[in-house]
């Protein structure tokens, strides 16, 4: 059986096509197409960058071309006024804009998409205007002319890497070295965490992965690749202008990417090659060129959205990743403490002039399973929210195994052994079953393939074994909710809270999923259930609270709740 | 014998076969924000060619730089692939040609360049030649008109952040002082802006007596429209961009009453029968009317031309003529000051509220070599 998630490239593709680089370079290539070729390479790197930021993050920043003006400056301003070599320069400019990155991606990541573009538009503003103003620095809008060759060693005095063979053989060179490092990059664990939050941020914090922190990792990686782009540019051209910094660089590293295949590694090497090389082919049309460069580009856009990469990989697909053998995850070793595992006390919290949840407190101890139940608008899955940290309560105390965990992000309530499932199950479309569910380990296992068999073996105890290896995408709702399920305890949390895990199911998927329950709680799980089904809930829960308007209402058995009077007039208005 | 007699034939048919067509490539913006300047300047070289002398199979090969450096680079790069041409025009963008300048050092090709700005002829290089005034020559007859002519001693200056603008106000700023007018208000503005009027107000609270102007054509056109809606009584005397009958297109001839340009020629200005009938020429080939980049670029192609002619068949000796020659051309006398600066003259327009067609108002010369 065979795992329909296929790897990035295939590696046989992609060294057909490094050979046929590698051949045109040392045989077919003038010193004017040896020139392009290095130009190519120079913005393959950038494109990397920004495959791991913007292709596999999803976050469309627009500082990219200002990254790699920085390491272009910062090589300029090295090399011609201190006269230090490569060894000295290629470094800093990966660092200087490493640190730039670093200083503002924190207060602008917390960005919303769109206003994330524009804050980090004006990080690329903001370094131009310095770069034409200061002009004792940065010779202003002429800017910095004679700008060494590639030096190797500490000083730029000696001789410089020739144009032509030599300096392509180090762009490329360094290319190689990025490119391998941003694939394996992207296919291990960060990349994978990576993509999970570009897809579903909410849900990726609620598998206990630090969606900042995942994002600032990925912003400052694309910076360092945008910097030693931005260097071998200025080695290149011999000169750094204030052009380097300007929104042109960005749409032509936005457009490699796009035309290249998104999120992909060696789309960033094909798109690169062919956008430096189409204006090239056309240039007797004089300012024509750039009529057929645009269609030739809506041509592509058209007829591959996914990029040349996906034709390639449609056309030559890569062989499946096999699959793991199962294994099953240690159980956590928390700390063994006396009281419930789960306290949530006085929690409350208010949307404009309603309260949504006002004074909610409850308990759950392990082993037990708390049924939640309520009319709409209740506030049950606010509720579910708020102890998630989801949501942030304006006051109460939500304690995991007694210790004080209020207002902290839901990745923390994760990492303290807190795992929900959503009402409506969110799975990512492109991936199998097997790896949605090892996205659940990813902030738990050392790799990628300890994860997918940590996964294997929970898909297979929670009865997913037969679809293990087809996407999310078309699976029928109540397998959705299986596999949502199987990710919240593949994490072996101590505390499990699923919102409406029986709707939508049949009468035997939710005889089996109340087995299922029975299980985890059997385990040791606080499992806390929220439900509209009382025929699925009531033989299920040891303990029903019920709420209204907010308030819990009544607490106790499920028999005392259901026959209490606030319930029936609030829920059950007499029905049962 | 009748073997002899045929290959005789034969190598007298080949005699008379003309050599293959020598390329010049032409190396210019023609896209982005200095089309409309670069296309002059492709206009002006291909129109040389065109009027070669008979002796020469020669050819242009116009290639767009866009605005980037690199991608300058590259056009010179391309255009050296297939052997070293005679010379090539070189894009009037300071940064563009800052990234020539090494590559044609390397391939030992002279470049024909109308740009005035930033310090391309400081660099010593000695493969570049520049058929405008620069900075020097320009500012100083800008300054000198201000204050000599028009006796003005509190110019205020609005310039352009970029490499144009910087250069020009470095050297304007300099002019004055040297002049005793001092500059009391100078502030930068980026090409894109679109209101100039918070600029301008700016620089009216600081009670100057003539507003200078080192913009490029739209923002100058901008500038001299706004002025106007303003009512501001003020004389304008404006850079290079505004000789350009383009620039002045983009206003009402009423706009213009007042304002003066410096430049190095105005071809539609006329003059001499020459530039009379290059300028005919010119408007019979593209339509369009020339200004003193292409008068410049014309001018430097048919230097190149002239020492082709005479025999310099190599790009050395091509450079060799240009260093060291002297050529009467349709704007001016050209000769090399030593460094690759050709052009030493500039001239003042002034519009007068009738037409869009300035007059030359005062000619500054520079020293004869």
């Amino acid at each position: 059986m065979r795992d329909l998630r296929l790897l990035p490239s295939s590696p046989v593709v992609l060294a057909l096509g490094a050979v046929a680089l590698l051949a045109y370079a040392l045989f077919g290539a003038s010193p004017y197409g040896l020139r392009v070729l290095t130009v190519a390479g120079v913005y393959a790197l950038a494109a990397m960058g920004f495959q791991i930021v913007f292709g596999a993050g999803g976050a469309l920043s627009l500082a990219h071309g200002a990254f790699f003006g920085l390491g272009a400056y910062v090589t300029g301003i090295l090399g011609t006024a201190a006269g230090v070599g490569f060894a000295v320069t290629f470094p800093l400019s990966l660092l200087v804009p490493l640190a730039v990155a670093v200083a503002v991606g924190m207060p602008v990541l917390r960005l919303e998409s769109h206003y994330f573009a524009l804050a980090t538009l004006g990080i690329a503003q903001v370094l131009l205007l310095l770069a034409v103003n200061l002009p004792d620095l940065t010779g202003g809008a002429n800017g910095i002319a004679g700008v060494p060759g590639v030096v190797p060693g500490l000083w730029a005095a000696g001789d410089a890497v020739p144009r032509g063979l030599p300096l392509a053989a180090v762009v490329w060179g360094l290319v190689a070295v990025g490119g391998v490092a941003a694939a394996r990059l992207l296919s291990g664990r960060w990349g994978r965490a990576l993509a999970l939050v570009r897809d579903d941020p909410l849900t990726a914090a609620t598998l206990g992965l630090d969606v900042g922190r995942l994002r600032l990792g990925a912003f400052a990686v694309s910076a360092l690749y945008g910097g030693a782009a931005g260097a071998l540019a200025a080695h290149t051209q011999r000169v750094v202008s204030p052009e380097v910094l300007e929104f042109p660089v960005m749409v032509s590293v936005l457009t490699i990417a796009m035309v290249g295949g998104r999120g992909r590694v060696a789309g960033a090497v094909i798109g690169a090659v062919l956008l430096l090389h189409v204006p090239e082919w056309f240039r007797f049309l004089e300012r024509s060129y750039l009529i057929v460069y645009g269609a030739a580009l809506l041509l592509v856009t058209v007829l591959a959205p996914h990029g040349l990469m996906g034709v390639v990989e449609r056309l030559f697909p890569p062989r499946p990743r096999p699959l793991p053998p199962a294994k099953e995850p240690a159980a956590h070793l928390y700390p063994a403490v006396p009281g419930p595992v789960l306290a949530v006390e006085g929690l409350r919290i208010a949307f404009g002039g309603v309260v949504a949840v006002d004074g909610v407190s409850l308990t759950a101890a392990a082993g037990e399973i708390v049924g939640i139940i309520g009319p709409n608008g209740s506030g049950k899955t606010t509720l579910i929210n708020l102890i998630s940290g989801v949501e942030r309560a304006e006051a109460g105390v939500v304690r995991l195994g007694g210790v004080d965990m209020s207002g902290r992000r839901p990745d923390r309530m994760a990492a303290a052994g807190l795992s929900r499932s959503f009402q409506s199950a969110i799975l990512p479309d492109h991936a199998t079953v097997l790896e949605a569910v090892a996205d659940a380990r990813l902030s738990l296992d050392p790799s990628v393939t300890v994860a997918r068999a940590h996964a294997r073996a929970v898909v297979e105890r929670m009865g997913l074994a037969e679809v293990m290896t087809q996407p999310c995408a078309g699976l029928p709702a109540a397998v959705r909710r299986r596999v949502d399920l199987a990710r919240a305890v593949a994490r072996r949390p101590r505390v499990l809270l699923l919102d409406e895990p029986a709707a939508g199911l049949g009468e035997d998927e939710k005889a089996a999923l109340a087995g299922q329950i029975r299980r985890l709680a059997g385990d040791g799980m606080a499992v806390v259930v929220v439900e509209h089904d009382m025929g699925f809930l009531l033989p299920l829960a040891g303990r029903l609270v019920a709420l209204d308007q907010g308030r819990v209402v009544a607490v106790g058995t499920p028999s005392a709740v259901v026959a209490h009077p606030a319930v029936r007039d609030a829920y059950l208005g007499g029905s049962l | 014998m009748r073997r002899l007699s045929c290959v005789s034939a034969l190598l007298a048919a080949l005699a008379v076969v003309p050599a293959a067509a020598e390329t010049l490539p032409v190396l210019v913006p023609l896209t982005g924000f200095l089309s409309l300047e670069g296309t002059s300047q492709r206009n002006g070289a291909v129109l040389a060619v065109s009027q070669a002398p008979a002796s020469l199979a020669v050819k242009a090969e116009v290639v767009d730089t866009g605005t980037s450096p690199e991608a300058a680079a590259t056009a010179l790069e391309r255009a050296v692939s297939r052997g070293t041409p005679p010379a090539v025009a070189a894009s009037m963008l300071g940064t563009q040609m800052l990234a020539m300048l090494p590559l044609a050092q390397d391939y030992k090709v002279p470049l024909v360049t109308v740009s005035g700005t930033a310090s391309i002829t400081e660099r010593g290089n000695p493969w570049v030649f520049r058929f405008f005034p620069g900075d020097a020559v320009t500012k100083t007859a800008h300054a000198r008109y201000v204050v000599e002519e028009l006796h003005k001693t509190r110019p205020a200056l609005i310039y352009q952040t970029t490499a144009y603008g910087q250069s020009g106000k470095a050297h304007l700023e300099q002019a004055f002082a040297a002049l005793g007018a001092p500059l009391v208000f100078s502030e930068g503005v980026d090409p894109a802006a679109k209101d100039l009027l918070p600029v301008l107000t700016k620089a009216l609270e600081t009670k100057p007596d003539v507003l200078v102007l080192h913009l490029h054509s739209a923002p100058t056109a901008l500038a001299v429209r706004t002025a106007a809606a303003a009512g501001v009584a003020l004389p304008i005397v404006a850079g290079s961009a505004m000789h350009q009958p383009s620039t002045a297109a983009l206003l009402e001839p009423a706009e213009l009453k007042g304002v003066c340009a410096e430049t190095a020629a105005s071809p539609v200005s006329g003059g001499t029968p020459a530039m009379e009938a290059f300028t005919a020429a010119y408007r019979t080939a593209f339509n369009a009317e020339p200004d003193a980049f292409a008068v410049g670029q014309y001018d430097g192609m048919r230097m190149v031309l002239d020492a082709m002619a005479k025999g310099a068949q190599t790009p050395e000796a091509v450079r060799a003529a240009l260093a060291s020659g002297r050529y009467e051309g349709l704007a001016m006398t050209y000769h090399s000051d030593g460094t690759g600066n050709m052009a030493h003259s500039a001239v003042i327009v002034c519009y007068d509220g009738a037409s869009r067609v300035p007059a030359v108002v005062k000619r500054y010369d520079g020293p004869a070599k």
